[in-house]
This record gives structure tokens, C-alpha cells and sequence, in this order.
């Protein structure tokens, strides 16, 4: 009984597997199961014959689900998260001892709601990327606005952000080499949500032009390095995307 | 007893506490299929008589600043019914309970090891005197309980263990006495150069070498490996509750013999070369994920830990761990890639490192690590933690593990009595191990994953080359589990 290998020594020959011709049997997989199946274990395939060997293992009921424990866990989450922003409308900027106390709050509850979008998207990256933009955009804004709406949401947040967003990814175009086809419309859904910052300084929303023009820039730098890059995968993934 | 006895965990062992997680706690389970239904009261007789001859077995775990300690106990065990998920935990933080359970359902009796306490050569000798008690005992008693249906039987009649137990005891740290501070006694066999090989070093080899050893080898580090990034690794959804994923394929050994006869391979490498295979026919599409590139395409390496006894070099009886792991790998898309290929491949690989000299140079390192007056001195939780570390990067290099036991001939009455015999172990990644008894060769896959689909590849391609194989499987999937228990 060493460890590998320690198998060269002849067997007596013969059976104890195998069974009767009427017990349970894959015949895809033809093998013998032992136990109650009304699918095969191995395939999932139908069955055929009786079980009548009792399976070796007891199979006690599920100690807990991890899926549920997670279900119960984002949905918590998200009802604690969707409530802390909502009772930030009750509190008008003035109350005083509430501002320090709500950033606070706000910045608990936005890095939480940040930190659940990642795991929850952690295997699409760039649908991921695409909303977390979102997400923190609007905290922004929404911050912003209660704290007395001075702009640099608009001015400032929200092209720094987009313009990260941005380079996330480009650089997954970049790097990335198996399944690009899965990124690539939300990389250009995310790369032309670039160009909206300009829009703001266009329609007078902001009077700081600097950082729009900037990440304007590096979505156009992005559309083109996309399109050479990757323009092909683009219009297979619009075919298969939108195909009626 | 005035004050308890005591040893320090080794190295080796310790990786198994470091390793440990929810969906690998780090037990095996030994299990043997007797003719007839266990009688319990039989059974507890008979553990309680196998159990004074074990001291190691009264063994709980304690936390020291430094390390971790096994300490004599007053605990009793108690045989139960087999209620809980195959190879569920048996060590608790903080909780002073014994290391291994026996429980028994229908027809079968079955051993589960924390496996910091021992590796599988020294669980089954436990479990051989526990067998050979029962059906002693059972024999024993009046009324139609067992007739030795095969008493008659020739062949040879090996015990596994040598039986009356000066290495069953709390100390008897194979690694240390041969290892430790140079004082390295001669080895009571023949070659002592190998043992010298190792001797010089001390006892920490057993970190890494010994941890790999048995079943489960949580993959102690080793030394220069290539090209780790370009492993495939089997990715799965978990099971609901993180129990093991339990499949057993029970055949005729002499017909899988003989198939890997007729590929010129041996057992072992054979049944590696069709993991292999059975693994990477699999993942392909599925295993492939956005992102992480897991694609065999991407990955065209496939890697496999094997544990080695090291009592066949250094003659111990000490039931403690005592084994080292070896890696081996296979690129494909470089060449032939039939199964006979990859076999000749892996086992040409495999005969240099497990040669003396080789695992000595091995062990010689890890030794001279653990030894280091710096390191000994750090609080157990940063070596846990360094060792964690050391076992997650190993595990990066790995795409399966596989233990073979060999044939086991148990001692009589016990032999006439035992039928199919398993193997099975907790685990971190798709694994195999083998054991076999009598004609019948057991290969029991466990895996953290509810999909099957490398052990539907691999049953398929042994059915298709005609061996009669009989499989059973644990239930995982939330709602078969909702089903059963409707």
C-alpha cells in the first residue's frame, strides 16, 4: 500500500461488480447503480431495471443552501442600501449635525453597494465596469443634490469616473484574450456613455469644461483603438445580439 | 494519568489545519462492505478493544503560542450511524473532541480521519484490528450471525498493520525519529543510504512531504515547478452546503488490469492518463469561462498529486503521517497524447522522484526550513497563515489529486468477511482514490463540485472497454436532496 504505483501486484480475477440483469442500469453510461436513481448520476440520462442494492450514502438534508444564504445576503444588502439613500431625503442640508453624520452614512452605504456590484459581476468584467459606473455616478449626483446641488457631481465625479470606466476597458480589450465576444458590447455601451460629459458642458449643466473635455477625448482615443482593435467582434456580437 | 501526554504537531500535519476549509475539511474516510448488516454493540465492543491499542487515536488537538499539540484524552468513541455527509469535519477550534469516527451503515463499517492525526496507511491499520475484533466477535457469537462464506480461500494473507502497537502511541513521529537534530537512529532495514539521504535534514520534511502523503494531500510546496500559469483547473458550482461530491465506481481489478496492461501502462498511471483525459474532454465549453480563460484550449497542461508512502523507505510503524506528494504533469498538443502516451509519460516522470536521493533533496530542504530558529519562534497563526499561502499556490499548479492504496489483504477472520473496501478523501479539487479487495477494484471520485461530467467520461470509457463497473453517488444538488427527503 504505498502510495502510487503500488499496484503492479495481481488481482484474483473475477467480479462483485457488476449485478443482476434486472437491477438498475444506465444504458448510455452502462453502468449498474446502486441505490434509487430516477435519472442516472453520471449523465442524468434515464434508467432502467429496479434499484435493488440500498445506496451507501445517507444523504442527510441540506445543512444550509449556499445559494439562499447569498439570495438572503444581496437582498438584505440592497433593502439596507436602498433604504439609506432613501431616508437622506427626510434631512434637508441645514439640520445641523446630520451633514458630517450623512457622509458618513452615504459613504458606508455606497462602498457596500459598490462592493456587492463587484462580486455579483465579477465574472462579466465589463458589464461589471459598465455598473459600477452607474452606480457610483448616480451616487454622486444623488449626493450632490442633497447636500445643496453645487455641481461637482457633474463637473467633476462623473467624468473622473466615466474616464476610469474608460480605460477599464480598453484594457480589457487589450488584455483579455478568451471570450472577448462576451465584453465587447458592454465595453462600446460603456466607452460611448463617454461622450456624455461633454453633453453636460454643451447643454450649460456644468461650467467646468476641463474634465468633460477630457474624458471626451479619451472616448473618442477609445472608439477608435476599439474599432481597429476589435471592430470585428463588434458587428458579430450586434448580429448575434440583435438578431430576430 | 497525573498530567496528560503531549507532542508537538508536526509540520506535515499542520498544513492540514492550515489547508482546512468548508468544502475540504481535511477527513478521509476508510470503509470496508462486510457480508452481512453491522451490528453495532458488536461494533462498539470491538472499537473499544481496537481503541486501547491505539493511543495515538485518543488524541485531541490543542493550541499552543507556537504550535499545535496533540494531547492524551480521556474521550471515549462512540460508534454511530451513519447520518452525516461522507468525510464531514471532525476538527472544531477550541473543541476537545477525537480526531475519528466510526460509523456504520447497512452493510458497512466506516473510518473518517481528521487527517492531521494520521494518513491513510495508518487509518487502515486501524481499521484492519477494528475489522478483524468484529468479526471475531461476530464469529464468536451464537446463532447464524456470519458463516465465513470464503474461509476457504488461498492466496495470500497480508496483514497491512503490523498488529501489537509500540508505534501506535502519541510519539511516535516517524518524521522526527528519523529526521530530527541529526540524531538519525538506523533505519531497521536495508537501505540505509536512502534514509541517510533524508536523515540529515529534521523534521519538518514532513510539512510538505508529509503532508502530501496520504489521501488527501493538501499539496505540500514543491520545489521548482514549471510552468504553473498554463494548469488547467476543473472550475464546477459548488455544492449547496459545501458537502463532498461522492461518486464510486466499483469493477472487476483484473479487467481494468488488464486494459492498462494492453496500453503497456501501469494501473496507476493508467487511471491517471484517463483522469486526464476524462478532465479535459470535459472542461472544454463549460470549464472555458469568460475571463479566467480556463479553456483547455488556454490550458493544455494538466497536473496531478500523488502522495507516496514513505514507509516503504523508511521502515516506521507509527501511525502518524509519513508521506510525501509528488506532482506530476502532462502538456498536451506536444505531441502523441494517447492514453498509453501520457501514461508512459507520467511514469517516467513519477520513478526518478520518487527514487531515494530525489525526495530526499526534497525533504532535506523542507526540513532545513521548518528547523530555522526564526521561524520556529513565530506564533502559529502566522506559520497557519504562511502555510495557507504555500498550499493556495500549490493548488494553483494542480488540476487533480489521486491516491492509490493498492491491494489490501486483511488478516482472517476479517478477510472473509470484508467485500468491496473505499477510500475516499475531502476535497479541494476533482480527486480519485483507489483501493482494492479481493477481485474488486474501488475508484471513489470526491469533488467540491456538484458536476460530474469527468466521472461520466472517464465510467463511459471503461464501460466501452467492456469492464463491468457499478457506481453510486452521494446526492448534492439541492433540489435530488429536496426529492429524497419530500
Amino acid at each position: 500500500m504505498s502510495g502510487a504505483a503500488a499496484h503492479g501486484s495481481p488481482v484474483r480475477s473475477a467480479n462483485g461488480a457488476g449485478g443482476d440483469a434486472s437491477a438498475l442500469r444506465c444504458e448510455a453510461c452502462r453502468v449498474a447503480l446502486e441505490g434509487e436513481w430516477s435519472v442516472c448520476p453520471l449523465c442524468a440520462g434515464p434508467v432502467a431495471g429496479r434499484g435493488v442494492s440500498p445506496s451507501p450514502f445517507s444523504d442527510p438534508p441540506l445543512a444550509y443552501s449556499r445559494r439562499r444564504v447569498l439570495q438572503v445576503l444581496f437582498l438584505v444588502s440592497l433593502a439596507l442600501i436602498g433604504g439609506s439613500f432613501a431616508a437622506q431625503l427626510f434631512f434637508r442640508p441645514q439640520i445641523d449635525g446630520i451633514g458630517p453624520l450623512r457622509s458618513v452614512w452615504l459613504g458606508i452605504a455606497a462602498m457596500w453597494l459598490v462592493v456587492l456590484m463587484a462580486v455579483r459581476r465579477r465574472r462579466t468584467i465589463a458589464r461589471g465596469i459598465f455598473y459600477l459606473m452607474v452606480i457610483t455616478s448616480a451616487v454622486c449626483v444623488y449626493w450632490d443634490y442633497l447636500t445643496g446641488w453645487h455641481g461637482w457631481a457633474l463637473a467633476y465625479a462623473v467624468p473622473i469616473v466615466f474616464s476610469c470606466a474608460i480605460l477599464g476597458v480598453v484594457l480589457l480589450a487589450l488584455l483579455f484574450r478568451a471570450d472577448r465576444g462576451a465584453h465587447v458590447v458592454f465595453s462600446w455601451i460603456t466607452v460611448l456613455l463617454g461622450l456624455l460629459p461633454v453633453a453636460f458642458f454643451a447643454f450649460g449643466w456644468t461650467v467646468q469644461a476641463i474634465p468633460s473635455v477630457i474624458c471626451g477625448a479619451i472616448a473618442v482615443i477609445a472608439v477608435v483603438l476599439l474599432q481597429v482593435l476589435r471592430g470585428q467582434e463588434l458587428h458579430h456580437e450586434l448580429e448575434r445580439t440583435i438578431h430576430v | 494519568m497525573s498530567r496528560p501526554a503531549w507532542v508537538r504537531l508536526d509540520n506535515a500535519s499542520n498544513i492540514f489545519l492550515a489547508a482546512r476549509s468548508d468544502s475540504d475539511p481535511k477527513v478521509f474516510r476508510l470503509s470496508a462492505e462486510m457480508d452481512a448488516p453491522v451490528g453495532p454493540d458488536v461494533l462498539q465492543e470491538a472499537l473499544d478493544a481496537t481503541f486501547d491499542r491505539f493511543p495515538l487515536y485518543h488524541a485531541v488537538l490543542r493550541q499552543g503560542l507556537f504550535w499545535h499539540y496533540l494531547q492524551d484524552s480521556d474521550l471515549r468513541p462512540q460508534v454511530q450511524p451513519d447520518v452525516l455527509p461522507s468525510c464531514s469535519a471532525l476538527y472544531f477550534p477550541g473543541e476537545a473532541a477525537l480526531m475519528f469516527r466510526v460509523v456504520h451503515r447497512e452493510n458497512r463499517i466506516a473510518l473518517e480521519v481528521f487527517h492531521a492525526l494520521s494518513d491513510g496507511t495508518g487509518a487502515l491499520w486501524f481499521l484492519t484490528e477494528l475489522l478483524v475484533d468484529y468479526c471475531r466477535r461476530r464469529e464468536a457469537e451464537p446463532g447464524p450471525a456470519m458463516v465465513p462464506e470464503a474461509a476457504a480461500a488461498s492466496g495470500p494473507t497480508v496483514a497491512p498493520a503490523p498488529s501489537s502497537a509500540p508505534g501506535h502511541g502519541l510519539s511516535a513521529d516517524s518524521f522526527g525519529s528519523y529526521f530530527r537534530r541529526r540524531r538519525v537512529p538506523k533505519p531497521p532495514s536495508r537501505d540505509s543510504a536512502m534514509a541517510r539521504a533524508f536523515g540529515e535534514a529534521a523534521a519538518s520534511s514532513l510539512q510538505a512531504a508529509d503532508t502530501a502523503a496520504m489521501p488527501a494531500a493538501p499539496d505540500a510546496p514543491e520545489a521548482a515547478e514549471p510552468r504553473r500559469s498554463g494548469v488547467l483547473r476543473a472550475r464546477g458550482t459548488r455544492t449547496p452546503d459545501a458537502r463532498t461530491h461522492a461518486i464510486e465506481l466499483s469493477m472487476p481489478a483484473k479487467q481494468v488490469i488488464a486494459l492498462a496492461k494492453s496500453e503497456g501502462a501501469s494501473l496507476s498511471m493508467y487511471l491517471v492518463a484517463l483522469f486526464f483525459e476524462s478532465v479535459r474532454a470535459t472542461a472544454t465549453g463549460r470549464g472555458a469561462r469568460a475571463g479566467s480563460g480556463d479553456g483547455p484550449g488556454a490550458h493544455r497542461t494538466l497536473a496531478v498529486s500523488v502522495p507516496v508512502n514513505l514507509r516503504q523507505f523508511f521502515p516506521s510503524d507509527s501511525a502518524r503521517n509519513f508521506f510525501a506528494t509528488v506532482r506530476l504533469a502532462h502538456t498536451y498538443g506536444e505531441g502523441d497524447d494517447s492514453l498509453a502516451a501520457v501514461a508512459a509519460d507520467l511514469e517516467e516522470q513519477f520513478r526518478p522522484r520518487i527514487a531515494p536521493e530525489a525526495l530526499g533533496e526534497r525533504l532535506r530542504r523542507l526540513i532545513r526550513l521548518e528547523q530555522m530558529p526564526l521561524l520556529r519562534i513565530l506564533p502559529w497563526p502566522v506559520k497557519d497563515a504562511a502555510l495557507s499561502a504555500a498550499n493556495h499556490l500549490t493548488n494553483r499548479g494542480l488540476t487533480i489529486a489521486i491516491s492509490n492504496m493498492g491491494r489490501v489483504v486483511l488478516p482472517e477472520p476479517a478477510e472473509a468477511h470484508v467485500r468491496r473496501m473505499y477510500l475516499q478523501v475531502s476535497a479541494a479539487r476533482p480527486q480519485f482514490c483507489s483501493m482494492s479487495h479481493g477481485e474488486t477494484l474501488t475508484i471513489s471520485f470526491t469533488s467540491p463540485f456538484v458536476e460530474a461530467d469527468h466521472v461520466r467520461a472517464f465510467a463511459r470509457h471503461l464501460t466501452a472497454h467492456g469492464v463491468k463497473v457499478q457506481v453510486a453517488a452521494n446526492r448534492v444538488r439541492e433540489d435530488e436532496l429536496a426529492q429524497v427527503h419530500a
